[in-house]
């Protein structure tokens, strides 16, 4: 990416007790436009639970998660809502609406968010195609295979052109060959530019294909291999900074909406009209 | 333009869920309608009633009688005196005269009783017809007692007890109506959100999804709130035409009957849709606040 790197999520001083016998303790990491991280750890290392944090699904006990302008320690159930119309969320489980067909099912997440039918028809062609499931979009999911709902899912996720695609074990699922194409076809979406925080248990499918790879074991972080940002930043932020990042970022944001509009390439500006 | 569609959407949605009708509702729209039936016979016969009461009580008089021998003066005193009264619609002066030709009149056959008298028995007296919504016992009392302490009058009468017996007739019935529209209301509310509540659950899946791709509390509960008042007036409706049948086969043997006006349906259709929407406004946010 040409463009300068700027944190687009971060994790400061995160803490949250979940039960007696685990907490997830102090973790610290960020996420830059356009990079592609894997969060690793066995089964039971808080992969789950941190990514709930960063879709703030769940308040940490104490630290922050900021994505993009969204900051934990100051989210309403209304913000909540703005922040998961700007990121992309993805499971091992697909969780696709079964009466509904892949159309529709990609559609919804572009309805929430406010936008026309006429430009969901219009983009919509482009966002199946990306995914390989154009000829399918009037079936629905019972009539797919797991790699294809899968695709249904990524398509939803990336329908607004989020900043950030979260995916917790994507391909737990799916065999190998397919959780190849489901790689291949991440991987293509981070290479538009969305960054990519994917948590899995397995090893080898992290080791293969070697990008930065947080570690995780028994809710630490006990590696990071590529921190993009060293030093203060992995401080938390006091309330004041919380708001002068919040306002750059949001100026930046329109700022590049304008900019990039001819290209139709860019996240909506906040409200929509 | 945003909030126009989410508008949109949320109607597709909630149109979609109606689409999606299970046996479940079914019955409990038939259950509901049955108890709305039964609460509308209770109040079309209160209503019947109560329109013959006010029809008798409108015919009600109160009756001055003056005194034999009094100066035209104070008889006119007497009738503006009378007139002063808010409840007072007429006042009609009956000299005694007239009042044995009545008596005459209604004796028909035995007049000649009358004929026989050798003095008119009868006093002078006024008639008043009250205005219609102080046709009540309890103002004619008022003024019945005011108007006896007058010079010039020797007695107020009026039907005391054929008005409050028609009052009380009406107000138990008011009564067993508000009770029982209580009852069958809340259960309405009740059964609603019960069934609502199970609509949510089996589509929580759903829910979560819609709450994960960024759908407001309103996006996901409006669906469910128009089902509920959906419920509502489908069972409202079944009522009324449920009701409707009985009053046309009722009529045959109880000509006269009146049925509801359009707008009192209307009214009570629209009731039931709010109280659907209530029903199913608890169990949603119930839901959500988890
Ligand atoms: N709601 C909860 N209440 C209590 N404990 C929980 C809850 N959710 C998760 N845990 C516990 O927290 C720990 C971390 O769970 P989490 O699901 O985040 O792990 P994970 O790394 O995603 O594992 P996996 O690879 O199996 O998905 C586990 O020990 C789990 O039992
Ligand atoms: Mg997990």
């Amino acid at each position: 990416m040409p463009e300068e790197k700027r944190i687009i999520a971060g994790i400061y001083h995160l803490s949250k007790r979940l039960s007696r016998h685990f907490t997830l303790k102090d973790i610290n990491f960020q996420v830059a436009n356009g990079e592609f991280v894997f969060l690793v750890g066995p089964s039971g290392a808080g992969k789950s639970t941190l990514l709930r944090m960063m879709y703030m699904d769940d308040v940490p006990d104490s630290g922050q998660v900021i994505v993009g302008r969204f900051v934990s320690t100051r989210m309403k159930r209304s913000t909540i809502c703005s922040l998961r119309r700007k990121i992309g969320i993805v499971f091992q489980d697909f969780r696709l609406l079964e009466d509904r067909t892949v159309f529709e099912n990609v559609a919804v997440a572009m309805k929430v968010s406010g936008r026309g039918m006429s430009e969901i028809k219009r983009e919509m062609t482009d966002i199946l195609s990306r995914v390989g499931l154009y000829h399918k979009r009037y079936e629905c999911p019972a009539a797919l295979s797991g790699g294809e709902q899968q695709r249904v899912a990524i398509a939803r996720a990336i329908a607004n052109r989020p900043s950030i695609l979260l995916a917790d074990e994507p391909t737990g699922n799916l065999d190998p060959y397919v959780t190849k194409e489901i790689m291949e076809l991440l991987f293509k979406i981070n290479s538009g530019g969305t960054a990519v925080l994917l948590a899995t248990h397995d090893v080898e499918l992290v080791r293969s294909f070697g990008q930065r790879t947080i570690y995780l074991e028994d809710g630490r972080v006990v590696k990071d291999s590529g921190r993009v940002f060293e030093g203060d930043l992995l401080r938390s932020i006091s309330d004041s900074q919380v708001e002068r990042r919040a306002r750059e970022f949001r100026d930046r944001r329109i700022g590049r909406g304008e900019k990039q509009d001819g290209t139709g390439n860019t996240n909506r500006p906040e409200g929509g009209g | 333009m945003s909030a126009f569609n989410e508008f949109k959407y949320i109607l597709d949605e909630s149109f979609r869920m109606l689409r999606r009708r299970k046996a479940s509702n079914i019955i409990s729209v038939i259950i509901m309608g049955f108890s709305l039936l039964v609460l509308l016979i209770f109040i079309l016969v209160t209503l019947n009633i109560s329109m013959v009461i006010d029809n008798a009580r409108e015919e009600m008089r109160v009756y001055v009688y003056l005194e034999n021998g009094l100066d035209q003066d104070v008889i006119e005193r007497v009738r503006t005196g009378l007139y002063n009264f808010d409840s007072v619609r007429g006042v009609v002066f009956v000299p005694r005269e007239e009042a044995l030709e009545r008596f005459r009149e209604r004796l028909g056959e035995g007049s000649a009783l009358v004929d026989d008298l050798e003095t008119n028995p009868l006093p002078n007296s006024f008639e008043i017809r009250m205005k219609r919504a102080y046709s009540t016992g309890e103002e004619m009392g008022r003024i019945a007692g005011k108007i006896g302490d007058w010079d010039g009058v020797e007695d107020v009468r009026y039907g005391k007890d054929w008005v409050e017996r028609g009052e009380k007739i009406v107000l138990g019935f008011y009564m067993t109506d508000f009770t029982l529209g209580i009852i069958v209301f809340l259960s309405i509310v009740f059964v609603i959100s019960n069934t609502v509540r199970l609509s949510i659950l089996s589509g929580r899946k759903s829910i979560e999804i819609l709450k994960l791709v960024g759908a407001t509390n309103r996006y996901i509960q409006v669906p469910f709130i128009f089902e509920g008042a959906f419920q509502g007036v489908i069972s409202a409706v079944l009522a009324v035409i449920l009701l409707w049948v009985s009053y046309k086969v009722g009529s045959r043997y109880l000509p006269g009957i009146t049925f509801f006006r359009l707008d009192g349906i209307a009214g009570f259709v629209a009731l039931c849709a709010v109280l659907g929407a209530a029903g199913s406004y608890i169990a949603i946010r119930k839901y959500l606040k988890r």
